[in-house]
């Protein structure tokens, strides 16, 4: 379906891409970037990945089938860093450590509250484009004559 | 240091009510034949600390987990929590023990894999545990929390036969009706507080005064009570909820679900008995649920069936005791809590047992069985003595409190109690005499002693109630104290061989039902025209209609946004635009539109902006679809080149990023609708371009207008950017936008991560009809 010069220029910018994204995040706090940019970026590396070498090799070769459950993973997580201050008496949303006092680095990567916050981002962003995707191409493939998988016919119910 | 100690072992039934789940569930994925025994070993490891706990003087623990919401955690060990976490947890035992013989019958029955079973325990567990923290509760929210964990145990338990149409819908029957009364529970709860400034019970029982507050708030709690009990007119879930395998029956409309909701009326009592509307509503509900239960239960054929009838009878009984208020009535009402869980889930048990050894669960095919199955008649024959409250059993003193109540309220009162008796004896004879007397129907088989040996065990029970009254007594009389708010010390259910009017009542019922069960001819037609008359007009069909009906509006409001897609945008830009424009044409002119100073280091920008416009002229002129989808993607692609040139490289990093995702995902689109749509689009006439491009300059220029008038005004709002700016460092980042994005305007994120989530999941249903 597609060339052989698409296919290896998708398979050598795979890691790359995904190198970027987590560059991005975790420079996020630093220079411009954040795990909303980052979680794009990542989609964007997997789903080439999609339009090079077809839905079903891609699925068999990467991890991708539990995408929608790592978005809604990062959409829990990010719920549990905003309430968790409650259980603290602080007001929603509050992060830790608290301005001014002193903070973990590894790199340029901080380790407070916000960046796991952020990371909830991520994961959801994740989630939901390559998952969106994912559904397109199945549904695409199924409903215009292409070649449907036979246990993935329509139910009729 | 003891102090501390002392205090959180009040914790230990509730931590090991709530443990049982999940253990049951662990244990069951090495081997699902291990959930029962775990559970059943938790479930009575959690009765024996209450027990414990209550005997060695009960405690308190009292923390605030969310200070910000003033939520606090408040558990006590009082008699009223005391009296509910022992039933939920010993008749659940004994429920347990039970399920582990019925359960495999049951699943080999209904063809499912025995991998289904760890489910059953972890959502009956589930309710176990929730119960018991509901008994402790002292705080509104906290009860809340707990009330709405058994709605959902409770709807997953009614529901545990899956592929049954029958067992879905009333599933779902039990958790509307349950859980939509429970907001009312939530908002009686939220008047309190924003009249008290508390949720916690005791203190709003000192704080509340008698009032137009008191009374709507506190119906408003006593509705979902009533609701959870099955009172009449919201009664008809619970025949429904039959549909559940035995045990779940057995247990949640003995034990647990429908005691909840007294449970509930019991904890507020201290300030709904303060209202004498509210009491005057107990009794007519009371009433009115006695008599429509105990009618129907005379007309029922299947045995579940008129066991659930009968159940909405009896809390009828508990309800208008609460009406009836006074010592007597606090303490009866919880008197007759005990003994109706051990009768009533002894009594289920049994139809569960004859059903298993017969394969019929209706009477009329049923009949003397006394000869085949000895033991278990005797044990159902003890209960159904119980529930029929004659003497030696404990059945006989929640009829003696039941009358003293009335005695003290005046004779209308204690007609109806004679009424009800004799209600009850009538349709517990028809149960028992139906099952085990008379001519044999069907064969029975004989059965594992598992089946029969919870029936006799609760049997026993009934009998030690009915001979040591004492340690019951003392149960209710310290569950009564906390919902009378003073002691019922007084209040002490014995024997008495004299002519006082509660033994001369109880031969009176006696006399009466025996009259009732002789007359069965007179009265069978006028019953089941009532039955009737209840299906056609009833408040199940009310419920069937409304259902309905919101169905189709929520499938009229669905095809209007699908169908006229186009005509929905048009109803909202068209009013839009026209008040837009009516603001630029309205404003004056003068100094509104400024020309800045443009230097050869805007060249870029301005480029960039060019090719936006011009892409965004090439859209008017394109007709393929593919072409029209690359032409927007540029015009967004080169907006994203203004805002990297305008000194905002975060937007455009994103907006480049956004660009991309969004050409694909048209892209993607596109595949799903069929090629012939697409063509038909594409070659079809081309009237109303023009018109289509004039329409679009026009609002251009509207939208120009506006923009162009806004840049030319200074910002108001650079005070907060600049605030936000200075204050990024302290928030341990240099990135502002970031910054923004998950501190300072996190909640915003918050809102907007959702509704992406919600977006998936749709897509997810709409494409992959829910499939992962």
């Amino acid at each position: 379906m597609t060339s052989a010069l698409t296919q290896a220029v998708a398979r050598l910018l795979l890691l790359p891409t995904l190198v970027a994204a987590v560059a991005i995040f975790v420079k996020g706090y630093a220079q411009p970037g954040d795990g909303f940019s980052a979680g794009i970026v990542a989609s964007l590396g997997i789903l080439l990945q999609y339009i090079a070498f077809g839905r079903e090799k891609v699925e068999r070769l990467m991890p991708v089938r539990g995408m929608e459950a790592a978005g809604i993973g990062g959409l829990l997580l990010a719920l549990t860093i905003a309430i968790f201050p409650l259980f603290l008496g602080e007001p929603l949303l509050t992060h830790f450590p608290p301005p001014g006092s002193k903070v973990i680095y590894l790199g340029t990567l901080e380790l407070i509250t916000a960046v796991a916050f952020d990371a909830g981002i991520f994961l959801l962003v994740v989630g939901f484009a390559v998952g969106s995707m994912r559904l397109v191409a199945r549904t695409g493939m199924n409903e215009v004559g292409g070649s449907g998988l036979p246990e993935e016919s329509e139910e009729v119910s | 240091m003891e102090y501390f100690l002392t205090a959180w072992v009040v914790l230990v039934p509730l931590i090991l009510a709530l443990v049982a789940a999940p253990a049951a569930a662990l244990a069951g994925t090495f081997r699902p034949s291990l959930s029962a025994p775990v559970g059943a070993v938790l479930a009575a490891l959690a009765a024996g600390a209450t027990l414990y706990v209550w005997l060695s003087g009960g405690g308190e623990v009292n923390f605030a987990w969310a200070p910000t919401l003033d939520l606090r955690f408040a558990v006590k060990m009082d008699g009223l929590a005391a009296l509910y976490s022992l039933l939920a947890t010993g008749v659940g035992f004994a429920v347990l023990v039970y399920s582990r013989r019925y359960l495999p019958l049951h699943l080999e029955h209904e063809g499912r894999p025995e991998t289904a079973a760890p489910r059953f325990y972890f959502f009956m567990l589930l309710f176990m545990g929730s119960m018991v923290g509901l008994a402790m509760s002292q705080d509104l929210i906290l009860l809340f929390v707990f009330w709405d964990l058994t709605a959902i145990a409770s709807y997953y338990l009614i529901g545990y036969d899956e592929h049954k149409e029958e067992s879905r819908y009333s599933a779902l029957m039990a958790l509307l009706i349950t859980g939509i009364t429970a907001v009312l529970l939530l908002i009686g709860a939220l008047m309190f507080y924003a009249a008290y400034g508390t949720f916690s019970i005791p203190r709003l029982a000192d704080l509340t005064e008698t009032g137009p507050l008191l009374t709507t708030a506190g119906a408003f709690i006593a509705v979902a009570g009533l609701a959870k009990s099955a009172q009449v007119p919201l009664h008809f879930w619970l025949p429904r909820a039959m549909a559940a395998p035995t045990p779940v029956s057995a247990y949640l409309h003995s034990a647990a679900m429908v005691a909840a909701g007294v449970l509930l009326i019991g904890r507020v009592y201290p300030l709904l008995q303060k209202s004498d509307a509210l009491l005057t509503g107990f009794l007519v509900v009371g009433t009115a649920s006695i008599a429509v239960g105990g009618i129907l239960a005379l007309t029922r054929d299947v045995l579940k069936q008129l066991l659930a009838y009968s159940t909405i009878s009896q809390y009828g009984y508990v309800v208008f005791m609460f009406g009836l208020g006074g010592k007597y009535g606090a303490a009866g009402a919880s008197l007759y809590v005990i003994a109706h869980a051990l009768l009533k889930s002894a009594l289920f048990l049994t139809a569960g047992a004859v059903t298993e050894a017969t394969g019929e669960d209706k009477l009329s095919r049923l009949g003397g069985l006394a000869r085949q199955m000895p033991v278990l008649a005797v044990s159902g024959g003890v209960a159904a003595a119980g529930l029929a409250a004659f003497p030696l059993t404990i059945g006989f003193f929640k009829d003696e409190l039941l009358f003293a109540a009335a005695l003290e309220r005046g004779p209308i009162f204690v007609g109806i109690s004679l009424f009800a008796a004799v209600l009850t004896l009538a349709y517990t004879w028809r149960f028992w005499g139906g099952i085990f007397l008379g001519e044999t129907v069907t064969e029975a088989r004989k059965l594992p002693v598992a089946l029969v040996a919870p029936v006799a065990g609760l049997g026993l029970f009934v009998l030690a109630g009915g001979v040591f009254i004492d340690p019951f007594a003392e149960l209710a009389r310290a569950a009564g104290a906390v919902s009378y708010a003073a002691s019922v010390e007084s209040v002490e259910p014995a024997y008495h061989l004299d002519a006082r009017p509660e033994n001369l009542l109880a031969l009176a019922t006696f006399g009466l039902g025996v009259l009732l069960i002789i007359s069965r001819q007179v009265w069978t037609g006028a019953a089941g025209l009532f039955a009737k008359a209840g299906q056609k007009l009833g408040p199940e069909r009310i419920y069937a209609v409304s259902l309905e009906g919101l169905n189709k509006l929520s499938d009229r409001a669905h095809t209007a946004e699908v169908r006229d897609l186009r005509g929905r945008i048009i109803a909202i830009l068209i009013p839009a635009g026209i008040l837009v424009g009516l603001g630029v044409v309205v404003t004056p002119i003068g100094g509104v539109y400024k020309v800045g100073e443009i230097t050869v280091r805007d060249l870029p920008l301005l480029l960039a902006l060019l090719s936006a416009a011009i892409a965004a002229l090439a859209t008017c002129l394109t007709v393929k679809h593919v072409t029209l989808a690359l032409v927007i993607s540029s015009a967004g692609f080169s907006i994203a080149g203004a805002f990297a040139f305008f000194g905002a490289p975060d937007v455009a990093l994103v907006a480049v990023l956004i660009e991309t995702f969004l050409t694909l995902l048209i892209f993607g689109t596109m595949r799903l609708i069929p090629a012939e749509t697409l063509r038909a689009g594409s070659d079809g006439p081309k009237v109303g371009a023009w018109r289509k491009a004039a329409v679009a300059t026009v609002a251009a220029a509207f939208v120009m207008a506006v923009v162009w008038g806004t840049l030319s005004q200074p910002f108001p709002e650079k005070g907060v950017v600049s605030r936000l700016i200075k204050l990024t460092p302290e928030a341990h980042a240099k990135d502002v936008v970031t910054v923004i994005l998950a501190d300072f305007r996190g909640l915003d994120t918050l809102g907007e991560i959702t509704v992406v989530a919600l977006i998936l999941l749709a897509v997810a249903t709409l494409l992959g009809r829910g499939r992962p």
